[in-house]
C-alpha cells in the first residue's frame, strides 16, 4: 500500500494537475461564441439638424490704446533741468528721482494694461454667453428632448423589428403568381395568439388582382407562426391584431 | 436559439453513450499520463543507478567487499540485484569441489539470466497499457463520434426545416469524442515508443554487464584451479 502510494502518488498528482490545467485552459479559450440576438434592431439614429448660425458679433468697442506716457519727456526734461541747474553734485539724487518716476509710470502702464485685459475678457465672456444662449444650448436641449422621446418609443422600435421579421417570413413563404406586378399591394388583417400562431387572416384592401390577394393570404397562412415579443404588453398593443401591408417590390417585372 | 457552445455544455448535452465514451477516454488519458510520469521517473532513476553501479564496479573495488556491502542493503536496484545473485551463485557453487568450472559458470549464467528477466519484466510494466491506449483510444473516440452523428442525423429526419444550425451542435458534440480519443492516444504512443526504446537501451547495458561479469568470474574460477 505504502509502496503503491510512493510509486504512483507523485505521477498521479502530476497527471491530475495536467488534466485540470487543460480543462481550465479549454474553459478559458473556448468561450461560447457571441450569439447575435435574433431581434432585428433597425439602426435608428435620432438626428436633428443643428444650425449654428454665426451670430452677429457685437462689435468690440474701440480698444483703448495704451496712451504714450506723457510723463517721460517730462522726467527727462526735469532731469536735464536738474542736471543743468545743480550741476554734477546732485546727479545721483536726480537719477534716483528719475528712477522713482519711471517706476511710478511703469506701474500706471501696467494698471492700464490690466484693466484693458479685464475688459476684453468680460467682452469675450459676454459674446460666448450670447452665442450659447441663442443657439447651441437651445438645440442641445431640443436634441435631448428628442432622444427622450425616442427612448419612450422603445417599445415601438421593438415592435418595428418584429414587424420586419414577420414581413420577411411572409415574403419567404410567398409563392409569386405570374400575374404579380411591381407596385401591387394588398392590406391584410392578421390576428395572432401570444405564441405567435396565426389564427385569422382577412383581406382588408384588395390589390385589384384576386390571384395576388389570395397568394398574399396564403403566404401568411403558410407561415403559420411568427416570432412575437415575449412582453405581453407589446404583443397586445401591436400584434394581437394588426394590418399587414403586403407590397413585394423585389419583382423584376 | 442562442446556443451556448462552450465545450463543457457540449459534453453535458451529449447522449449517454457518447458521454460514456468520453468518460472512458478521460480515464484512459488520466491513467496513461500517470503511467507516463511513473515510468519516466522510474526509468530515470534506474539509469542513474546503473551509471553509479558501473562506476563503482569498475573503480577497482574488491568484488567480495562489494558483495558484502550490497547483500547487507535491503533496497537493491536491478543491476545490483543481478550482481548479487550472480556472485552468490558463484560462491555457493565454487565451494562444492565436485563441480568443474564449466558447470559453475553455467550456474552463474543461469542465475543472472533469471534476475535479468525479472528486471526486464519490471522495466516493461505499464508499457503494454500505454500501447493499448495508444492504439485503441482513437477507435473508441471515433465510435463516440459516429454514434453522435448518427443520432444527430436521425433527429434531423424529424424536422421539417433542416438548417445547418440544427445539425451543427450535434456534430460538434460528437466530434469532441474524437478529439478526446486523439488527446489520449498521442501521448500514450509517444510515451510507449520512448520508454520501450529506453528499456531496450537499459537491457543492452544489463546484458553487457552480465557478459563482462561472467568473464571476470570465469577468469577467477580458472585462476583458482
Amino acid at each position: 500500500m505504502i509502496w503503491t502510494v510512493r510509486q504512483y502518488g507523485l505521477p498521479f498528482l502530476m497527471a491530475l494537475a495536467l488534466h485540470a490545467a487543460l480543462g481550465l485552459w479549454l474553459k478559458g479559450v473556448w468561450q461560447p461564441s457571441k450569439t447575435e440576438s435574433d431581434i432585428f434592431k433597425p439602426k435608428m439614429v435620432a438626428s436633428t439638424l443643428l444650425v449654428l448660425e454665426p451670430k452677429a458679433k457685437p462689435t468690440p468697442p474701440p480698444r483703448a490704446q495704451p496712451k504714450p506716457a506723457p510723463a517721460q519727456p517730462d522726467a527727462a526734461a526735469q532731469a536735464r533741468e536738474a542736471a543743468a541747474r545743480k550741476a554734477e553734485a546732485e546727479r545721483a539724487e536726480a537719477a534716483a528721482l528719475a528712477e522713482a518716476k519711471a517706476r511710478e509710470e511703469a506701474a500706471a502702464r501696467a494698471e492700464a494694461a490690466r484693466q484693458q485685459a479685464q475688459r476684453e475678457e468680460a467682452e469675450r465672456q459676454q459674446r460666448l454667453q450670447a452665442l450659447a444662449d441663442s443657439s447651441f444650448l437651445n438645440s442641445l436641449e431640443d436634441e435631448s428632448e428628442d432622444l427622450a422621446e425616442a427612448a419612450s418609443s422603445d417599445a415601438e422600435a421593438v415592435a418595428q423589428s418584429y414587424r420586419f421579421g414577420i414581413y420577411q417570413k411572409v415574403v419567404a413563404n410567398w409563392s409569386r403568381p405570374p400575374s404579380a406586378r411591381n407596385g401591387m399591394e394588398a392590406r391584410l388583417q392578421v390576428e395572432l395568439v401570444p405564441t405567435g400562431d396565426v389564427v385569422a387572416v382577412m383581406l382588408i384592401e384588395s390589390s385589384g388582382s384576386a390571384v395576388f390577394d389570395q397568394s398574399a393570404e396564403a403566404a401568411v397562412r403558410k407561415a403559420r407562426r411568427f416570432e412575437v415579443p415575449q412582453e405581453s404588453a407589446i404583443f397586445e398593443q401591436y400584434f394581437r391584431r394588426f394590418t399587414l401591408l403586403f407590397k413585394p417590390e423585389d419583382l423584376l417585372r | 436559439m442562442p446556443e451556448q457552445l462552450s465545450i463543457f455544455e457540449l459534453i453535458a448535452n451529449a447522449s449517454a453513450l457518447v458521454q460514456l465514451v468520453m468518460g472512458v477516454l478521460v480515464l484512459a488519458s488520466l491513467t496513461s499520463w500517470v503511467m507516463i510520469f511513473q515510468r519516466w521517473i522510474y526509468l530515470r532513476r534506474v539509469s542513474v543507478d546503473v551509471d553509479e553501479f558501473e562506476d563503482h564496479f569498475w573503480s577497482g573495488i574488491d568484488l567480495r567487499e562489494l558483495y558484502r556491502e550490497l547483500s547487507s542493503a535491503d533496497d537493491l536496484s536491478g543491476i545490483e540485484g543481478m550482481f548479487v545473485s550472480g556472485f552468490k551463485e558463484y560462491t555457493r557453487l565454487s565451494e562444492q569441489s565436485s563441480l568443474d568450472t564449466e558447470a559453475v559458470m553455467q550456474g552463474v549464467q543461469r542465475a543472472m539470466r533469471v534476475s535479468l528477466n525479472r528486471e526486464e519484466e519490471k522495466l516493461e510494466t505499464h508499457l503494454a497499457f500505454l500501447a493499448t491506449v495508444g492504439s485503441t483510444s482513437p477507435y473508441i473516440g471515433l465510435f463516440g463520434t459516429v454514434w453522435g452523428i448518427m443520432n444527430s442525423f436521425r433527429s434531423l429526419a424529424n424536422m421539417s426545416q433542416a438548417t445547418l444550425a440544427t445539425v451543427a451542435p450535434g456534430i460538434s458534440e460528437a466530434l469532441v469524442a474524437t478529439a478526446m480519443g486523439l488527446f489520449a492516444a498521442i501521448p500514450a504512443v509517444i510515451g510507449y515508443n520512448r520508454f520501450s526504446a529506453r528499456v531496450e537501451v537499459l537491457m543492452k547495458r544489463y546484458e553487457t554487464f552480465a557478459e563482462e561479469f561472467t568473464a571476470i568470474l570465469y577468469r577467477a574460477a580458472h585462476a583458482k584451479r
